[in-house]
């Protein structure tokens, strides 16, 4: 470990050079509220449930296609590429605008596509069951903050949809209504989502054994620019645009939903 | 609409104590007075056990339907399951009282250490943790969440006590000392030896003496 304080700092500064950092780290009004509204949302400690997904990872691991911290890395590349970005990323960006524009009819047909584009039964529930779990979560959220709130805002309607069974509740949807409800700008409130998924995988791996903490945060670091690039290609997209194509993660995953021995709801 | 909230019962142990078997006991009984119940079996590896009961409860006693054991893989988290992040199993639960509200009582089963386990407040009305015998005397001593704060605490396979060289009379002084007013009870699952004891505090503290609810599906 160095000593040499001058030589901390130059070493700071070149890992800086290596972030697109537009801001001035000085201007004190910069911060705001949605700022801990990101973290909050990002928390794993937020209260999803998705630890208990392991988006495949699991059968990866068992039959030996994902054997060691570069194959993790390059198989969430491939989910964050070929599905979390141009499905749900899509679908996303446009739930953040539907809620924005409180456009309920936009946000349930949103809603159904990225449903219907869950192929596999226990990824589709999953995303579900935490949707409609965060949904609750900003209930109770909100009844605490404004207990004779009588406006009919876009997360109550939302709710009544999910309830009344026309629209299901998935992840994406739900978490693009958190966000836009907590002000937190669209394009990173789309990190947000990007983020949740890999840092949900890569906990996976470390239950899993495949690697230590450390690797873990370094899949993060490392996926980080990746992760602000698949942002800034899809969050505009229309919804019409949405595709999806890992047929190897597809078929892995459903091998994983009918193991009877496993840690992970697939 | 999510129908009228249904008693939840929590029940967790250490993997052996007798979780699945315990359950297996006080169903048939609660079943016989009329109660119908639904079960979440928390497994951090399998669904082994909701298996078992599922075959054991509905296959082969036919007391309820097999759709009401279902089994839940926690992702190598069961204590986060049950208490800080109870989301997939309040999803369940939720989705067991839309789907038959005639329910008198939900089970959400797991396993847990004694040192750690709890269950959230928002998934489990009324907790019961159980250990056994052959983990040794000194357990309720050695306190943990689980032994303190349990609503009842179950210490199972009293018959093996002697071959263990577990002391029955330490354990209940020590429970006493350690739980205060709470109540616990020596049981033998296996025999079914003081299972009653343990239908009354669910039927007296969950369930609050309610009759069965008529079936309306």
């Amino acid at each position: 470990m160095s000593t040499d304080v001058g030589e901390k700092i130059s070493s700071s500064k070149a890992y800086n050079r290596v972030k697109s950092n537009n801001y001035d780290d000085n201007v004190i009004d910069a911060i705001g509220v949605e700022d801990i509204s990101i973290m909050q949302l990002a928390d794993s400690f937020f209260p999803t449930g998705m630890y208990t997904t392991s988006n495949g990872l699991e059968m990866f691991f068992y039959n030996k296609r994902v054997k060691n911290v570069e194959h993790l890395k390059n198989l969430l590349s491939v989910f964050l590429k070929q599905q979390i970005g141009p499905a749900d990323c899509v679908a996303f960006g446009n739930a953040y605008q539907a809620a924005k524009d409180s456009d309920l009819a936009r946000l349930i047909e949103i809603d159904n596509t990225i449903f219907a584009m869950r192929l596999i039964k226990e990824i589709r529930e999953a995303s579900v069951r935490s949707g409609i779990q965060l949904i609750r979560c900003l209930n109770q959220i909100v009844s605490n903050k404004m207990p004779n709130n009588n406006v009919h805002s876009i997360l109550e309607s939302y709710d009544n949809a999910v309830r009344s069974k026309k629209a299901n509740g998935v992840y994406p949807v739900a978490l693009a209504v958190a966000c836009n409800m907590f002000g937190i700008p669209k394009p990173k409130a789309g990190l947000i989502l990007l983020y949740s998924f890999s840092i949900s995988v890569i906990g996976a791996a470390l239950r899993l054994g495949m690697l230590n903490h450390f690797q873990g945060q370094i899949i993060v670091d490392e996926l980080k620019p990746l992760m602000v690039s698949i942002v800034k290609e899809n969050i505009d997209k229309p919804l019409s645009s949405m595709w999806q194509f890992a047929p190897e993660v597809d078929i892995v995953q459903m091998m994983h939903e009918r193991l009877a021995t496993k840690m992970f709801i697939t | 609409m999510s129908g009228k909230r249904i008693p939840r019962l929590g029940v967790g142990g250490p993997v052996g104590s007798g979780k699945t078997m315990l359950i297996e006991r006080i169903v048939p009984i609660l079943a016989a007075k009329g109660y119908k119940i639904g079960i979440i079996s928390n497994d951090v590896v399998s669904k082994e056990d909701a298996e078992r009961m599922r075959r054991h409860l509905a296959k082969e006693m036919g007391i309820m339907p097999e759709e009401l054991v279902i089994g839940v893989a926690t992702g190598g988290c069961p204590h986060t399951a049950i208490r800080e992040d109870p989301s997939m199993n309040l999803a369940i639960v939720e989705e067991l009282e839309n789907k038959y509200p005639y329910l008198d009582l939900i089970i959400i089963e797991s396993g847990g250490d004694n040192i750690t386990t709890t269950f959230s407040p928002a998934l489990a009305d009324y907790f019961i943790y159980i250990v056994d015998v052959s983990a040794g005397d000194k357990y309720p001593r050695k306190r943990g969440l689980g032994i303190e704060t349990s609503d009842l605490l179950v210490i199972n396979k009293v018959d093996l006590a002697p071959y263990v060289g577990a002391d029955l009379s330490i354990m209940e002084r020590d429970a006493r000392i350690v739980r205060g007013n709470k109540p616990f009870v020596f049981t033998n699952c296996k025999t079914g030896e003081g299972i009653d004891k343990v239908v009354e505090y669910i039927v007296r503290d969950v369930l609050f003496e309610a009759q069965p609810k008529p079936i309306t599906r």
